[in-house]
């Protein structure tokens, strides 16, 4: 019974090709792209870290006045928490380095952390060569030991076991090789080799602490609120001890893939509310396809009602349909979202300069199936008990004997409302959160940084080494390399900075003189990007002097204080006067070091672009040199010729000392930008899709509703109608329904619009205006909708129209 | 004193269906005049809905020249158009053809809506007088699928002299409906003729074609013959 049913349904679909593959498509689009948008998110979120009780690692860190960082722990706070709160085990502590590493071939830059000792048994990992650490590893003034990582046991010691014991320079100290990690262990993040974190509780004060990231498991019976509960107390508790250090400064557990988001939330939630909607989208127009061909056969059905054909052999037959092309769409939605998460794989690797997130594998896993399953499921359910309602709850006498016009029936007019309004209101909540987001990329795109950007080769060096400690090595360096490579082939300027405009920079806290600040209250201390750069590289950079003067000779002396501000730095703190002349310090530096301003230059954005409004300060790197540099250089030949002239200088200068990531200015500029433009071309697509399914759709469900009006069409205007007079109905009827979808839709379209622009800095303005914008064109497009199918029906002759089937 | 109040000139109307010409009307030239009630009838098929759409305006002549009340209405505008049918002509079709979702009231209110030089308060008092004369007057809050057959056809009747037309076109107004209910819609077209209307009605019904006073008969698209009815002599066309 149920396999003659099926082959009806078969019958019924292989009878109208065109039917069957729109209504497949459709599907295949809906599941394919939400799916899709689930497993992305869940992969770079949620995804459980690939070992035992990964699920239950969490992270501890600090949060400023409610404003979560995740930066760490001071590490007495640390302490405290560990003895106090329950629900957590098996704390460690980590911090996150970059390590220059001297080999046979050369020194090279790795990822590494200085640990605790637990962290290998921490993540159920053991050492596949050799053992891990001990905690005596961890006292001050223990033999220096490592762990290594597998690529790098098999890269640079060619997998032989005997690597055990061996030594290995690092930072410039000689480190004795304790184990090897398996391959693919790569915790907390691509990390290549483990050093243990030295500490000695005895000694550190509140102020003087290191920060560390915290990392414990979280018991079964306890849920992240509470622990984060418990934590508030405990932090409470300190801040009331230590108003000095600890105001404003509470703690948290989060997940470890889950504290990637960040700040994020909002534009993460609305994706995947996105792709929500895009599904029931899609599976409206289908279930509504299948209902309009339930309605042709109305007759047919009602005839075979008439006859006794029990109502359970119906549904049975219309849920076949919906299966059929469900389970079909799904499977080609399925093939083609493995396709897409593939591809993703070698976008997203673009993004980094590291290998993205080693857990980050992008692919059809167990998480991505049970969805799929679970999507078809519902998808079925929606799309074939749309029709299986209309036609099992109808009355079949009525449909044999409806005399009337108009015979739309109510129940049938009332469903064509509800989806059209439904789609309404999806498409306008739709694009109207998309809008925000493309706008938002396009805009963070295309933001000024400052510099100008074209034709300059970047190369980053870190001084690590013991022989740089001193401050006179570190300008000794930079001013040895800026005037070797200046005399090199292919280079016309060289600028040297502690971090480029665009990049991610220092960040520091500030006083100014003159100003009060309330002591007790760590928290009101301005902050700025604090960017330490050879004098004359400003310019030569392109960023713009606006006022007083730029770094010169002059300013060179690792005893003198001048610094240089950006515009915003003037506008925030000296709105009504000039601020040069003035004097600042650092939080954290001794309160006689002032610090006086000779410069104004134009705005600058470091790292996120999502932070352009925090100001920036510049210090002659001759007074403040720094472990890391960055060297720009503005090339007369092509990129290679560059490099080559970059490594030999280098060479010649500190055969010791690798540079690393060596790549245009541009190239590193698009990396900021190209997250942001990969997840907004991603919601374009959707937003097209979603244009595309509403409009075929609204344009279906309203070309049905007008059709099967054509005879009250012709019957109102024999009685003496105008063509305007229907026309106008219809508009207003249309209209109506626009307004019933679209202001609810305009609503939630703008709930997400905004708290995107929380994130990414776009203007109310700007969310309003798309907002305005995408609501009017879905309103274009439902008007359309209305108006063709009315003209179509209005071209009969009224005589025809009365005849009209 | 009757004057013409419709003149047909050689009327012709072609159907082109795929590639098919259907000649559905030849060579009609016919004069009704004010106060007329005039049956059309003829085998299934031979043009008779198609000649009563062209009267009403609901469809265009393919050649020859249309009067109604002294104007020429073979070329003038769909508004016009409009405006015609709904002052000057109501229909009574077959099927009812009522608004299922407009209650009688509302439905027979329909074509009086259309125009712009009534008042609410006319407007209701024009469709209670209505439905006052086709005894419907206690359904006026029904929808139509709650009334029978002949109820819904007395409404559509009701819906047709509403707004006092100069001309009645019915298409077999009896053909869906049981002798008794027949018997009223006819009598109900009687009175209304004895009231002063001019009535056109399609029927193949000898016993509704007899209630008309002048009996055309069309066969093939042509009239084969027109004659007053001898039962009401006392009535001639020029009485
Ligand atoms: N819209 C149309 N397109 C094509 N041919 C048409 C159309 N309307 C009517 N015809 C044809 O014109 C001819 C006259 O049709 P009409 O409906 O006037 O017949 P009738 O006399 O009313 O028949 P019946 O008594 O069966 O109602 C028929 O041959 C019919 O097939
Ligand atoms: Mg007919």
């Amino acid at each position: 019974m149920i396999i003659q049913d099926f082959n009806y349904a078969l019958r019924l679909l292989a009878k109208k090709p065109g039917f069957t593959a729109l209504t497949t498509l459709v599907m295949a689009a809906g599941i394919g792209l939400s799916v899709y948008m689930f497993s992305f998110f869940n992969t770079i979120i949620y995804k459980d870290l690939p070992f035992q009780d990964g699920d239950s690692l969490v992270l501890v860190s600090s949060s400023q006045n409610g404003k979560r960082e995740s930066n760490g722990i001071n590490l007495l706070d640390y302490a405290e928490v560990r003895s106090s709160v329950s629900g957590l085990s098996e704390f460690g502590a980590y911090q996150n380095a970059s390590v220059n590493v001297s080999g046979r071939d050369g020194a090279r830059r790795y990822k590494a952390i200085y640990t605790e000792a637990n962290i290998f048994a921490i993540t159920r990992t053991k050492a596949t060569v050799g053992g891990g650490f001990s905690p005596t590893d961890n006292l001050i003034g223990a033999e220096p030991v490592t762990v290594i990582g597998y690529n790098m046991w098999q890269n640079q010691f060619g997998g032989e076991p005997n690597v055990i014991g061996q030594s290995l320079p690092i930072n410039g100290s000689s480190h004795r090789i304790i184990g090897v990690m398996p391959q693919g262990y790569l915790f907390p993040n691509n990390t290549q080799l483990w050093l243990p974190l030295k500490v000695d509780y005895g000694q550190i004060t509140r102020e003087s602490a290191q920060i560390a990231h915290g990392i414990a498991h979280i018991h079964d019976s306890s849920t992240l609120a509470q622990v984060n509960q418990q934590l508030q107390v405990v932090m409470q508790r300190l801040e009331l001890k230590h108003p000095d250090t600890n105001n404003g400064i509470s703690a948290y557990i989060d997940s470890i893939p889950g504290s990637r988001e960040g700040e994020a939330y909002s534009v993460i939630y609305s994706m995947h509310i996105v792709a929500v909607l895009i599904l029931l989208l899609a599976s409206i127009n289908v279930g509504n396809l299948l209902l309009s061909r339930a309605v042709e056969r109305g007759k047919e059905t009602a005839i075979r009602v008439a006859l006794g054909a029990p109502r359970s052999r119906l549904i049975s037959q219309m849920l076949w349909e919906s299966i059929i092309i469900c389970s079909f769409g799904g499977l080609i939605g399925l093939l083609v979202l493995a396709w897409g998460l593939t591809i993703t794989q070698s976008i997203v690797a673009t993004f980094f300069v590291d290998p993205p997130s080693f857990w980050w594998t992008f692919g059809v896993d167990a998480y991505t199936m049970k969805l799929f399953f679970t999507i078809l499921i519902s998808t079925i359910l929606v799309t074939g008990l749309l029709p299986a309602w209309k036609n099992s709850g109808g009355d079949f006498n009525s449909v044999l004997r409806d005399g009337t016009r108009g015979a739309l029936g109510k129940k049938a007019g009332r469903l064509n409302r509800i989806l059209v309004i439904s789609e309404i209101f999806i498409s306008v909540t739709v694009l109207i959160a998309a809008g925000v987001m493309v706008v938002a990329a396009y805009m963070q795109s295309n933001e000024d940084i400052g510099a100008d950007i074209q034709n300059t080769l970047i190369a980053k060096i870190l001084l690590s080494d013991d022989n740089y400690v001193s401050g006179e090595k570190k300008v000794q360096f930079a001013q040895t390399l800026q005037t070797s490579l200046a005399k090199g082939v292919g280079i016309e300027d060289v600028m040297i900075s502690s971090a480029l405009p665009g990049d991610w920079s220092r960040r520091t806290k500030f006083l100014l003189a003159g100003k009060e600040y309330t002591k007790d209250n760590n928290t009101s201390y301005p902050r700025a990007n604090y960017i330490a750069i050879m004098p004359g590289a400003l310019g030569t950079l392109g960023v713009e002097l606006k006022q007083g003067r730029y770094f010169d000779s002059s300013d060179s002396g690792l005893e003198k204080k001048t610094a240089l501000v950006s515009e915003n730095f003037t506008k925030l703190h000296y709105p009504n006067e000039s601020p040069i002349g003035k004097q600042l310090r650092l939080s954290d530096d001794d309160p006689a070091d002032w610090i006086t301003i000779v410069g104004v230059v134009e705005n600058t954005i470091q790292g996120s672009r999502e932070d352009k409004h925090i100001p920036t300060i510049f210090r002659p790197f001759t007074q403040d040199p720094r472990q890391q540099l960055t060297v720009a250089m503005h090339m007369s030949a092509d990129v290679a010729k560059v490099t080559d002239t970059l490594r030999q200088t280098l060479m010649s200068i500190d055969p010791q000392l690798p540079s690393f990531q060596i790549e245009t200015y541009e190239q590193n500029n698009a990396r900021f930008t190209a997250p942001i433009q990969f997840v907004s071309s991603l919601v374009a697509l959707f937003a097209l899709a979603a244009l595309v399914l509403a409009a075929s759709g609204i344009y279906g469900v309203m070309a049905n509703t007008i059709s099967q009006r054509t005879q009250e069409i012709g019957i109102k205007r024999a009685l003496g109608a105008s063509e305007k007079t229907i026309t106008r109905e219809f508009m207003i009827t249309g209209f109506t329904q626009f307004l019933i979808g679209g202001i609810p839709g305009l609503l939630a379209g703008c709930t997400m619009g905004f708290a995107m622009s929380q994130i990414f800095g776009t203007s109310n303005l700007a969310v309003f205006i798309i907002a305005f914008i995408m609501t009017f064109l879905i309103g274009a497009v439902v008007m359309l909708a209305t108006y063709l199918p009315t003209r179509a029906a209005l071209s009969m002759e009224p005589s025809e129209a009365l005849h009209y089937e | 004193m009757s004057t013409a109040l419709i003149k047909l000139d050689n009327i012709e109307k072609i159907f082109y269906t795929e590639e098919v010409e259907t000649h559905a009307l030849s060579n009609i030239s016919l004069t009704i005049d004010k106060g007329e009630y005039v049956s059309i009838s003829g085998p299934s098929g031979c043009g008779k809905s198609t000649l009563l759409s062209l009267l009403g305006l609901l469809d265009t002549n393919t050649s020859g020249k249309y009067n109604l009340a002294n104007h020429d209405v073979s070329d003038i505008s769909k508004s016009e158009r409009a405006r015609i049918r709904n002052m000057e002509i109501g229909f009574i079709f077959q099927s009812f053809n009522l608004i299922s979702d407009l209650n009688v009231e509302e439905n027979v209110d329909l074509p009086l809506s259309y125009r712009k030089d009534l008042s609410k308060n006319q407007r209701q008092a024009l469709v209670q007088d209505a439905l006052a004369k086709v005894d419907m007057s206690h359904r006026s809050k029904h929808f139509p699928s709650q009334l029978s057959g002949g109820q819904q056809q007395r409404v559509a009747v009701a819906r047709a002299i509403a707004g006092n037309p100069s001309i009645i076109l019915a298409d077999e107004p009896t053909g869906n409906l049981d002798s008794k209910n027949a018997q009223a819609v006819m009598d109900l077209l009687d009175k209304l003729h004895s009231e002063g209307a001019t009535i056109c009605m399609v029927t193949h019904d000898p016993r509704s074609a007899e209630k008309a006073h002048r009996n055309i008969t069309i066969l093939d698209g042509q009239v084969i013959s027109d004659q007053l009815n001898t039962i009401h002599d006392q009535q001639s066309l020029v009485g």
